[in-house]
């Protein structure tokens, strides 16, 4: 089980000032009126850095058994992907129907 | 005549070295961020897909989602407070940071249905876009924020249920070690939702 006790309370509100630090970033470059892929991008990794961090620091991974993480966020990863790598599939059955 | 040899019951202990509620609640938060996932992959390629996507969100709403995402992030730093309290201090104590965690949820629950209330006051509907652009906005919009709303009233009701089961004496610290766990990750959730249901859909 977790110790829960590497950090001070105080650091965690630091954590949370960073994360919130991070959602401001991401509205400023909102109304920077980039393309929309330049955007969807930049949110990608932004929204992907404060996951990582929660997922370490608020949700304790990182002072779980190093084996939690290996197991479950690469399978889960993988299968985030493969969603991904599928759904295009989903429109192509529009087209798939057999001819009256 | 021999007696019985007694045997006594060897269990290999957990690889994970955590409670089974805990693991529990790892596995639940693994399928259910494939299905936030699932969701959100299905809002893209429909949002790519569409030429002209419905995009409702002005700075007051953005602002309004910004709030949101501070109490959320503030919940969490309660719910923190409150597994350290119920480790090292009193009852007393852990319910008071589950009470406050509560609280923070119900207002970003209000602050969210606010928010809804405006977007169907302007005519935003599931299958019903004001502007004329793609119908499914309101579909994808409503369902994925609709769906995390759930989660967040779900996860004040099971606060509250362990709040009081932990002062009748019924749950101990490992429980709210797990709906803590939950807490987070309905957090983490919001940290994709916000960027790519309101960020990318601000005018």
């Amino acid at each position: 089980m977790s110790t829960n006790h590497e950090l001070a309370m105080s650091s965690y509100v630091g954590i949370g000032v960073g994360l919130m630090a991070i959602v401001c970033i991401e509205v400023v470059l909102t109304f920077q009126h980039l393309p929309a892929r330049t955007l969807l991008f930049s949110l990608l990794c932004l929204a992907g850095l404060e996951g990582f961090v929660a997922i370490m620091y608020l949700m304790q991974v990182k002072y779980e058994k190093p084996i939690l993480f290996w197991t479950v966020f690469p399978a889960t990863l993988f299968v985030l992907v493969f969603l991904c790598y599928l759904w295009p599939d989903a429109f192509r059955m529009f087209n798939m129907r057999l001819m009256q | 005549m021999a007696a019985v040899p007694q045997h006594e019951v060897v269990m290999e202990p957990s690889p994970y070295a955590m409670d089974k509620k805990k693991f529990g609640m790892w596995v639940f938060i693994i399928s259910d961020a494939c299905t936030f996932g699932a969701f959100l992959f299905a809002y893209g390629y429909m949002r790519v897909g569409a030429p002209v996507w419905g995009t409702p969100f002005g700075m007051s709403s953005i602002v309004n989602g910004m709030v949101m995402t501070a109490v959320l992030l503030s919940s969490s730093l309660t719910m923190l407070a409150a597994v350290r309290a119920a480790q090292t201090s009193t009852k007393a104590k852990t319910t008071k940071w589950l009470g406050i965690t509560m609280l923070l949820g119900a207002i970003f629950a209000a602050l969210h249905l606010r928010e809804w209330i405006k977007l169907i006051g302007e005519g935003w509907r599931l299958f019903q876009n004001p502007t004329g652009g793609a119908a499914q906005f309101g579909a994808c919009f409503f369902s994925v924020t609709g769906l995390h709303l759930t989660h967040v009233v779900s996860g004040v009701i099971a606060l509250a249920f362990v709040a009081r089961g932990l002062n009748q004496g019924r749950y101990d610290e490992s429980h709210v070690e797990t709906v803590g766990l939950y807490w987070h990750f309905v957090d983490l959730v919001w940290m994709f939702v916000f960027p790519l249901m309101y960020l990318m859909n601000a005018h």
